[in-house]
């Protein structure tokens, strides 16, 4: 297999704050290859939205990079300079927000706020004449009339408004694009649109996407790799029809059996229970534990390695074997 | 947007006819022993004489009659005649007066929107690092400020003590002796040259905005500020005209500076404050995050995302800072005996002048409406929702 | 009563005791009692952590402490009425300074008494060229005596300022009083009712909002001989059904939209009780920031009116600014500090006090301004 395209190598991120560090991201480690589409699942404020900031290099002040590298196309992203970065970012990796509403800037025309985009990247710059052939085409793409371009904002519908951040997610042809919460706040035939024209315009034009919900159910549907993360930690990663067929990890398999599948076979519902940790004082060994029915001694003090149960399935815990089979009921 | 546009424009009408009438009905019917007093309340004028003068005033009249006819008068440009300064038509004082003061006005708008502005970016971009918090303070204590004595301590500094400017007052008359111009002729030259550069070098700017190659936009904003900056000294320096009339006009010119400047301090520092916080509101917005994730640099992002959409808030207070800077203008007027509308209004109504304390009042009323439809336009403008639903 | 139960942090346990307890109890106004003071005491933590908002406070006391002293020195006998009265007291002994009359006594040209005119009365008539005499030096610098000297009338200057502080904070009291009371209620009413009732107040506030306010205060004042407290009242009235009413409405709509005024309507509650139970209540905090920004106004515009000389008072900060100034003594400034300084200063530190306060309070009551 060639060299992947983006490769997050053991990645440690800490927010500094006045009680202390939270580890907000522990040790992850995944790669995406060219074309590909990866899914990160996982509760709010489990680190998956940081680990995106991280790919742009966009956290927080007090963000801090304990070790780890990012590595796109073998560079790695966390040893550039910030003009180094800022040449980046848009070009190589772009972004598709979550909140549909408030991605535009309000005062600017939509048109104009993908073309500042482009004049940032395209050396040369593009004349006015080929930055609106371009935005044309984009439009068209992603299913917007091309004159909607000359509109502000506030004239979009929610859903226009997300096809239009697509649309200039892909003004520089970025190698990947991370789509975080991309259609959490749209109701649901659009957000199924969306996802489909995704779908479709990555087929077209062989981009790496890498999608974050907390939806399970939308990461399922667009996704070849599926990455469950939990506090922090990168629990499960796998072929997605892999995972949601067989969760190794007693978190997936929880937050699983506490989704309803409209498609799939009927299943009693589990209930998920507990609170995530506060992450300024993790839990020892696996941080999942305080939560997990399968827990042993050995999770309270050793923190479990991943390990790969076949296929580039990765599961980090210490009994994987003891989680059942999807659809069957636990006391 | 024209439609919104009329609508305000015909408000702005209905609001000034209140403003007048209640003007003229204060200060007219109520103390109208006043008016009687100070021209047939002479008891030392013989019966004949006072009624005559009772009758030119109209005050024989009832008060709705004199109040039409005032009114017949004053959109036929007739404001009556100043009592202190008979026979002197009203119109006449303010032709004279009210430029000084739109000058003052004006520039000081102009200057501390535009500086207050930059420097409450600047305080909201280096936001919990030092100073921010002295700065602050010092903020507070300037748009706080008890204004006339600010005023006195500043003359008192600059003029006084230092000796740069020149204490009060329009002009310096031991200048004027042998001026072969009017005080009124050389500083309307002033206020036109002044007027068409600034008017010129805005112009400039917004074309420049329009071209979207680089180097050309900034060949064209810097050689357009340059070649109106030129015209300008040229016109004072080259011209005949100018030339004769330069040192009058830079003695006009050096006893604006102060006044200018202390109006500009004060009401610098409440925009700056509003600036800040309307910046730190913007900058968490998420348009803020996907400027930074397109690979903008941080200037950019804070002059082109967060400060342009931070304007908005600010210029809806300068709506409200219209009125606060006329009323430092009239302060500043009278500390500096700055010949203006404030001056006249103040000395008028102490010395009982009725026809014009009601003309200064009303033009003082006139220019916040047009002040307030002015900063209108431009929210307009710099917002395009209330563009688009305005023209629906 | 459930939505008046918006859980800020709270201190301790006790509140949460006190509020079941009311609960059970069924009343109202202990209910009422409780809530407001666990959002105090929440709101106060907040506000204990904004620096400039404390140092706003603490200025506000020492004004408060000041105007409060007079009454203590005055009744200990420490200050006696005729020396230390702000009005009529008046230095008998003041310091002296040796004058020798050096000049010709009569301007040849004009034929003025030079003394008249470069001195003052107090010089004999019958001094004589080369002649020396001790002339009362009014204004005197500050000594034991008079801690902030005294003015040119011999009156002693720190008792001025004392009791200025009383009409300032008097004045601002009445005034931010009369005006949150009208804009609460103009904002409130406007909000319930809507309509024809929202565009008058709102076309009214609009109209106020336009008008220069000092010229307005400067033509009435020449109408009128203002007291303070009509000028409180003027002031108060302009504010209230002017912009602060605006602002006040504006919150008081984003409360009319609560589910808890709508369950108030099913209930049964009648206008005049959904209004003053359920509208005020919540729009109070906004109410009582803009006190504060109310009484800066006031005093900044009571100092500039009497310096103007439009106002009928006796004492104030800016008559004591208006004496320096006629008297030709604020272009010497720092000769005179002590009569341009101190009075200046109290005007432009109270007015800052009370809007660092508000702008603190802006920061509680407003989340979004809160440091992430």
């Amino acid at each position: 297999m060639s060299r992947p395209l983006l490769e997050v190598d053991h990645l440690v991120m800490n927010y500094r704050t006045d009680k202390g560090d939270v580890s907000a991201v522990e040790d992850v480690t995944f790669t995406l290859h060219s074309g590909e589409s990866l899914g990160l699942v996982g509760e709010s404020g489990c680190g998956k939205t940081s680990i995106a900031m991280s790919l742009l290099r966009l956290v927080a002040d007090n963000a801090v990079f304990k070790s780890g590298e990012i590595r796109l196309e073998g560079t790695n992203l966390l040893a550039l300079t910030e003009e180094q970065m800022r040449q980046r970012r848009w070009s190589d990796i772009s972004m598709v927000f979550q909140g549909a509403m408030n991605a535009w800037n309000p005062v600017y025309r939509v048109g104009d706020q993908i073309r500042e985009a482009m004049d940032l990247h395209f050396r040369p710059r593009l004349s006015t004449a080929e930055s609106n052939d371009r935005i044309e085409r984009l439009f068209n793409l992603v299913g917007l009339n091309p004159a909607m371009a000359n509109r502000y904002p506030h004239e979009f519908s929610g859903g226009m408004r997300q096809r239009a951040i697509i649309a200039m997610a892909l003004s520089c042809d970025p190698k990947v694009i991370i789509a975080d919460e991309p259609t959490t706040a749209l109701d649901v035939i659009v957000q199924d649109q969306i996802l489909q024209e995704l779908k479709k315009i990555q087929a077209e034009l062989g981009m790496s996407i890498i999608y974050i919900s907390h939806d399970i159910a939308v990461i399922a549907e667009v996704t070849d790799t599926i990455g469950v993360m939990y506090a922090g930690k990168l629990v499960e990663i796998g072929p997605t029809s892999e995972v949601f067929a067989r969760p190794r990890h007693p978190y997936t398999f929880l937050l699983l059996s506490s989704t309803p599948s409209v498609t799939g076979p009927r299943r009693k519902l589990a209930p998920l229970e507990g609170e995530p940790p506060n992450l300024l004082d993790p839990p020892k060994g696996c941080r999942f534990h305080p939560r997990c029915p399968w827990a042993t001694d050995r999770c309270h003090t050793d923190e479990p390695i991943s390990e790969d149960v076949g296929g580039g399935h990765l599961v980090a815990c210490w009994n994987w074997q003891e989680v059942p089979e999807i659809g069957t009921l636990i006391k | 947007m024209v439609r919104y546009f009329t609508r305000r424009l015909l408000q702005m009408v209905v609001l000034f006819l209140v403003f007048i009438t209640l003007t003229w009905f204060l200060l007219y019917a109520l103390p109208g022993d006043i008016v009687a007093q100070k021209f047939a309340g002479n008891p030392n004028l013989p019966p004949e004489a006072r009624q005559i003068a009772i009758e030119r005033l109209g005050l024989d009249k009832p008060i709705y009659e004199q109040f039409s006819d005032y009114m017949v008068n004053f959109f036929q440009g007739d404001l009556g005649t100043s009592f202190n300064q008979y026979p002197r038509p009203v119109t006449d004082i303010i032709g004279e007066r009210l430029p000084r003061t739109i000058v003052l006005f004006l520039t000081a708008l102009v200057t501390y929107y535009w500086a207050g502005f930059i420097a409450g970016k600047y305080l909201a971009w280096r936001r919990g690092k030092r100073g921010e918090m002295a700065i602050t303070v010092g903020g507070v204590g300037l748009f706080t400020v008890f204004y006339p004595w600010f005023a006195l301590v500043m003359i008192w500094l600059f003029a006084a003590q230092l000796g740069w400017l020149p204490i009060s007052k329009f002009l310096d008359p031991s200048n004027w002796r042998q001026a072969p111009f009017a005080a009124n002729e050389v500083f309307m030259r002033l206020f036109w040259t002044v007027a068409i550069t600034s008017a010129l070098l805005f112009a400039a700017q917004i074309a420049a905005a329009k071209i979207r190659s680089i180097p050309r936009a900034r060949l064209a904003r810097w050689g357009g500020t340059a070649a109106v900056i030129a015209g300008f000294l040229y016109y004072w320096w080259g011209s005949t005209a100018g030339v004769e009339m330069r040192f009058y006009a830079g003695d006009i010119a050096r006893h604006l500076l102060l006044p200018v400047g202390v109006l500009t301090a004060v009401n610098f520092a409440g925009i700056m404050l509003l600036t800040r916080s309307s910046m730190l509101e913007t900058m968490s917005e998420d348009f803020i995050l996907t400027a930074r994730a397109k690979g903008l640099s941080e200037k950019d992002v804070r002059d082109k995302h967060a400060a342009r959409t931070a304007l908005l808030p600010v210029t809806t207070s300068l709506v409200l800072a219209v009125a606060t800077v006329l009323d430092g203008g009239i302060i500043t007027e009278t500390v500096f005996s700055w010949p203006g509308m404030g001056e006249i209004l103040v000395s008028s109504v102490t010395s009982e002048d009725i026809p014009v304390a009601v003309a200064a009042f009303s033009f003082i009323g006139v220019l916040a409406l047009v002040g307030h439809f002015v900063v209108d336009m431009l929210y307009g403008v710099l917002d395009p929702r209330i563009r688009v639903s305005g023209s629906s | 009563m459930t939505d008046l139960i918006q859980r800020p942090e709270l201190p301790d346990g006790a509140p949460e005791a006190a509020l079941e307890e009311a609960v059970r109890h069924d009343s109202l106004w202990r209910i009422r009692w409780t809530l407001f003071k666990r959002s105090f005491q929440g709101n106060w933590k907040l506000f204990r952590s904004n620096k400039v908002g404390l140092f706003g406070l603490g200025i506000i006391a020492f004004w408060g402490l000041l105007a409060f002293l007079p009454t203590v020195f005055f009744a200990t006998g420490y200050w006696t009425n005729s020396v230390y009265n702000p009005v009529t007291g008046l230095e008998r002994n003041p310091p002296t300074v040796e004058v020798t009359l050096v000049a010709e006594k009569t301007d040849p040209l004009t034929e003025i008494d030079l003394r008249d005119v470069l001195l003052d009365q107090r010089i004999p008539q019958d001094l004589q060229i080369g002649e020396t005499f001790l002339r009362p030096l009014q204004p005197a610098p500050p000594s034991a005596r008079h801690w902030l000297g005294t003015d040119p009338l011999g009156r002693d200057i720190m008792s001025q300022l004392m009791h200025g502080a009383r009409a300032a904070f008097g004045l601002g009291f009445i005034a931010a009083t009369v005006t949150v009371v009208i804009a609460t209620f103009v904002g409130s009413v406007a909000a319930y009712f809507g309509g024809a009732l929202d565009s008058f107040f709102m076309r009214l506030a609009d109209l106020l909002i336009m008008i220069p306010a000092l010229a307005v205060l400067i033509v009435l004042g020449a109408i009128i001989r203002f007291e303070l407290w009509h000028l409180a009242l003027v002031i108060g009235l302009l504010g209230g059904f002017g912009g602060t009413a605006i602002v006040l409405k504006s919150q008081a709509l984003a409360v009319k939209v609560k589910p808890f005024i709508d369950a108030a309507r099913v209930a049964g509650g009648s206008h005049s009780h959904i209004i003053f139970s359920h509208l005020v209540p919540n729009v109070m905090p906004l109410s009582f920031l803009y006190m504060m920004f109310t009484v800066t106004a006031a005093i900044q515009s009571e100092a500039t009116l009497s310096f103007l000389g439009l106002l009928n008072v006796k004492t104030s900060w800016g008559l004591m600014i208006n004496l320096a100034n006629t008297e030709g003594y604020l272009l010497q400034g720092g000769t005179y500090w002590w009569l341009v300084f101190p009075a200046g200063l109290a005007v432009t530190l109270l007015a800052a006090a009370f809007f660092l306060v508000g702008r603190a309070m802006d920061e509680v009551i407003n989340p979004r301004l809160r440091r992430r």
